[in-house]
């Protein structure tokens, strides 16, 4: 017995020496991290929360805002999104285009360099590219590839390697074959998807990308400290070809989830940058810098399911929503409400905004929603309304708007609505399944050009989930991505949106915005609307 | 002793057998998948990601790779962090949360302890009732809502303690604080309750008669016998607190293990959740084990191979 309390008592004891060790080490790192602040006058040390921690630091795998965040800043593809958010020359100096729009030729920097000295050359990225395409890569980004000749069939397991057209000519000269003419074809790829990848150290270590200590990138920035779920550090790469340019010497990146606590280090001055969390939005919102990100929030009809099949029936709830109301009461996060697909901020040849040329294709309009209501009953021959389910993904803000429109619907309509609401996975299974009448949605751009958007609804595309086909706007779709003359394209793509909103599948609710509180110290943060944030032109005084 | 410790070996490995194949089978038939996204995937990517991870294959056939990673401890790549295996992530977030927990532990057994025996000798004087209060107070109180508060005034505004992250003593006191309250208001009120029943009894009537110093008698004779429920909480207690909690882990941004265990369900991502609930089970099923020796010690009535026979 006295054996089993001595035994028990070392043990406690075992357990407390070796939580203070640990301690003792973790406090060495604290030590040295205050002297870093101190020498702050002379070193640029940025404190931002990445949230979660990043999905992989592989080009094709981590495709997710969590991920490009950091490898935005890390690596560098032919092209970068510039300040003013449009492609500009990155890697590549310069680049010709042929007369067909088809095919691309792009001249690689001679300085280009990747961090551990070796120049980036054309076959970097011709590896790298055929290795999103590759299947046995399990990219979820590969369909991003698709837009080159021979990429799709290679994915989907049809082609191979070697007939999907990108080349590298020589160590300078890379070439790619487009399946069809499009001019925001140096947009797409700013995406970390066709980052290239140094053929060599991927071949020696095929898992480069899982620690600091192997990361090879080309970017402004250089990972140095990867301390999984914890933190990772990044510091100014020398070898950069516009290291000039950089400002900071070092990025301290905390993986925080939760937004309070976020906010609240932000607060005492552990953070530069903040979100708002979403019960402070009222009062924050006004120190807060708001800026467009290309996106909707939105609901999907199910076009083949009763009442909605009917096209009046279907206009008539979408006039019946108050768009304006929910984002000033309801979401209260300086969203600008939605009465068309596209977002803000993709201007045509002649420099007007998309948005605002092809204007309000559906109003708020309470008198005319009940006449199309009526209208459209009659047409089917209700007596009564079949009853409406709406289906949200379990989450507050989502549980919130669901009940403004439930309330919209009837005041606006006289028709009560049910509300339900699922945990996020199965929801989403549903949805594809067309299981649901009316159902939550968002969708947020993958590349910056409002095909992008509009391609979403083509008869059988994995995004429609509405059951909703026509073939007009198929072949406006088909021929818009066919177009070589940018103003012919819009005029095609206008005429898209225009048949959309005619047929209604969809009610706009709100465009998305980027939301973050700054230090007065920081300036130059620069956040594309296709969501990565640059920093190659962030400082702080 | 030696037959009933093999015994319950055998039973432990069969109830883990049990544990794992539930999960696999449960996992596997919650409707949704790892790779559901809200955004735009072709079907010919979501093709390859499904070949990639062998979720192509019957299941009978994942179920065989599972069952022989289970027992190679290889629990495989996860899939929403595809650079990492679960190993890695377990190995990484355990001893994180392990630290985490054997101090909040520490912090609650001993607090709760003492505050149980102070209250059932001072039984219903003001001590007991402020003891009691605090305990109430404790069970009620969620950790997070304790959490945020701390967070608020005393990094915040009194700024005397860092917000979150986890990389000094000085960032584990407030976490310690906010996940120790709840087990040692539970504690407490076991200690206090059981203590009160033993202080009762004949046996203490004897040792004060005996003349025993009131120090001996409530540590050597009565405290000995009120432990008992609480060793019993204390297993399944132990168990949870050291692999990390979602809550805590969360607001404090502390890289332990307990967020595994929730956000791999959310995302499906069958790895980790089987990777997480065969370590937690695990570590259960040995820490009920330990308290099921550790009643024999402390109550020699409970003879361990007299329920071998049974």
């Amino acid at each position: 017995m006295k054996k089993f309390l001595s035994l028990l008592l070392a043990g406690v004891l075992l357990f407390v020496m070796a939580a203070c060790t640990a301690n003792e080490n973790a406090g060495k790192e604290t030590d040295s991290k205050d002297d870093g602040k101190k020498e702050e006058s002379a070193e640029k040390v940025l404190y931002l929360n990445n949230g979660q921690e990043p999905t992989s630091f592989d080009p094709p795998i981590g495709f997710d805002s969590v991920s490009w965040s950091a490898l935005n800043n890390l690596m560098e593809g032919l092209t970068r999104l510039g300040q003013d958010h449009e492609p500009e020359a990155a890697i590549a100096e310069k680049w010709d285009i042929s007369e067909d729009g088809k095919t691309y030729t792009f001249h690689i920097r001679e300085d280009a360099k990747w961090s551990n000295g070796d120049p980036v050359t054309a076959s970097d990225f011709e590896f790298a590219w055929k290795r999103l395409l590759n299947p046995d890569t399990g990219s979820s980004a590969a369909f991003l590839g698709y837009f080159i000749e021979g990429g799709e069939a290679y994915n989907n397991g049809e082609g191979s390697a070697d007939d999907v057209k990108v080349k590298a000519v020589d160590d300078k000269i890379f070439e790619v074959t487009l399946v069809s003419p499009q001019a925001y074809f140096l947009s797409v790829i700013t995406n970390p998807a066709f980052f290239p990848i140094n053929e060599k150290v991927a071949t020696e270590n095929p898992k480069w990308f899982a620690e600091a200590e192997s990361f090879v990138g080309n970017g402004p920035f250089n990972l140095t400290e990867w301390e999984h779920d914890s933190h990772f550090v990044m510091e100014k790469n020398d070898q950069y070809w516009d290291a000039e340019t950089v400002k900071l010497d070092k990025i301290h990146w905390a993986i925080i989830d939760d937004t309070n606590t976020e906010y609240q280090m932000y607060q005492s001055g552990e953070l530069d940058v903040s979100d708002v969390p979403s019960e402070l939005s009222e009062q924050l919102l006004g120190e807060a810098k708001v800026e467009d990100q290309a996106g909707d929030y939105f609901y999907r009809f199910n076009v083949n399911m009763e009442p909605f099949q009917n096209l009046n029936i279907r206009k008539a709830f979408a006039m019946a929503v108050d768009q304006q109301q929910i984002v000033d009461f309801v979401t209260k996060n300086g969203e600008k409400p939605a009465y068309g697909f596209v977002s803000y901020g993709f201007a045509d040849p002649s420099g007007k905004d998309f948005r605002e040329v092809s204007g309000d294709l559906v109003k708020t309009n309470a008198e005319e929603a009940k006449a199309l209501l009526e209208k459209g009953m009659e047409e089917e021959g209700y007596d009564k309304l079949p009853e409406v389910t709406l289906t949200y993904s379990t989450d507050d803000t989502h549980k919130k708007i669901a009940e403004a429109l439930q309330q919209m619907f009837k005041e606006n309509l006289g028709v009560e609505v049910k509300l339900a609401n699922m945990e996020w996975n199965v929801f989403a299974e549903e949805q594809k399944a067309l299981k649901f009448q009316l159902s939550r949605s968002s969708f947020l751009a993958d590349y910056a050009d409002p095909i992008n958007f509009l391609e979403n609804f083509q008869t059988g595309h994995s995004m429609n989930r509405t059951g909703w086909s026509n073939e007009k706007y198929d072949q406006l779709i088909k021929d818009a991505k066919n177009e070589a003359d940018e103003a012919k394209r819009f005029e095609l793509m206008y005429e898209a949106e225009k048949i959309l909103f005619e047929e209604m599948p969809i009610i706009p609710i709100h465009f998305y915005n980027q939301v973050y509180l700054y230090n007065d110290a920081v300036s130059g943060i620069v956040r594309h609307p296709v969501g990565y944030v640059e920093l190659k032109w962030a400082d702080k005084k | 002793m030696t037959g009933y410790i093999i015994k319950r070996l055998i039973a432990m490995a069969v109830t883990l057998w049990f544990i794992i194949t539930l999960t696999f089978f449960l996992m596997h038939s919650i409707p949704g998948s790892p790779f559901n996204e809200e955004r735009n995937t072709s079907e010919a990517v979501q093709r390859n990601l499904e070949k990639f991870y062998h979720l192509d294959e019957p299941l009978y056939v994942q179920y065989g790779m599972y069952l022989k990673s289970v027992v190679t401890f290889d629990f495989g790549p996860s899939i929403k962090k595809s650079s990492q295996t679960v190993n890695e992530m377990l190995g990484r977030g355990f001893p994180v949360s392990f630290e985490l927990g054997i101090v909040t532990l520490i912090v609650a057994v001993f607090s709760g302890i003492a505050l149980g025996i102070i209250a059932a000798l001072r039984h219903n004087g003001f001590i007991d009732y402020l003891a009691m209060t605090i305990a109430v107070l404790g069970i009620s109180v969620p950790n997070f809502v304790l959490a945020t508060l701390l967070i608020q005034q005393l990094a915040v505004n009194l700024a005397i303690l860092p917000v979150a992250t986890w990389s000094s003593p000085k960032h584990m006191i407030l976490p310690t604080l906010a996940l120790a309250t709840g087990p040692m208001a539970i504690i407490a009120r076991l200690t206090r309750s059981s203590m009160l029943e033993v202080l009762t009894q004949d046996y203490i009537k004897t040792a004060k008669a005996k003349g025993l110093s009131p120090v001996k008698i409530v540590f050597k004779h009565a405290l000995r016998n009120a432990l008992l429920p609480v060793v019993t909480v204390l297993g399944s207690l132990a168990a949870s607190i050291l692999t990390g909690t979602f809550v805590i882990e969360k607001i404090f941004a502390i890289p332990g293990m307990g967020k595994y265990f929730v956000e791999s369900i959310n995302t499906r991502d069958y790895p980790v959740i089987m990777g997480t609930t065969v370590f937690y089970s695990s570590i259960l099923i040995i820490m009920l084990f330990l308290v099921d020796i550790a009643y024999g010690i402390l109550d020699p009535r409970i003879k361990l191979h007299k329920k071998e026979a049974s």
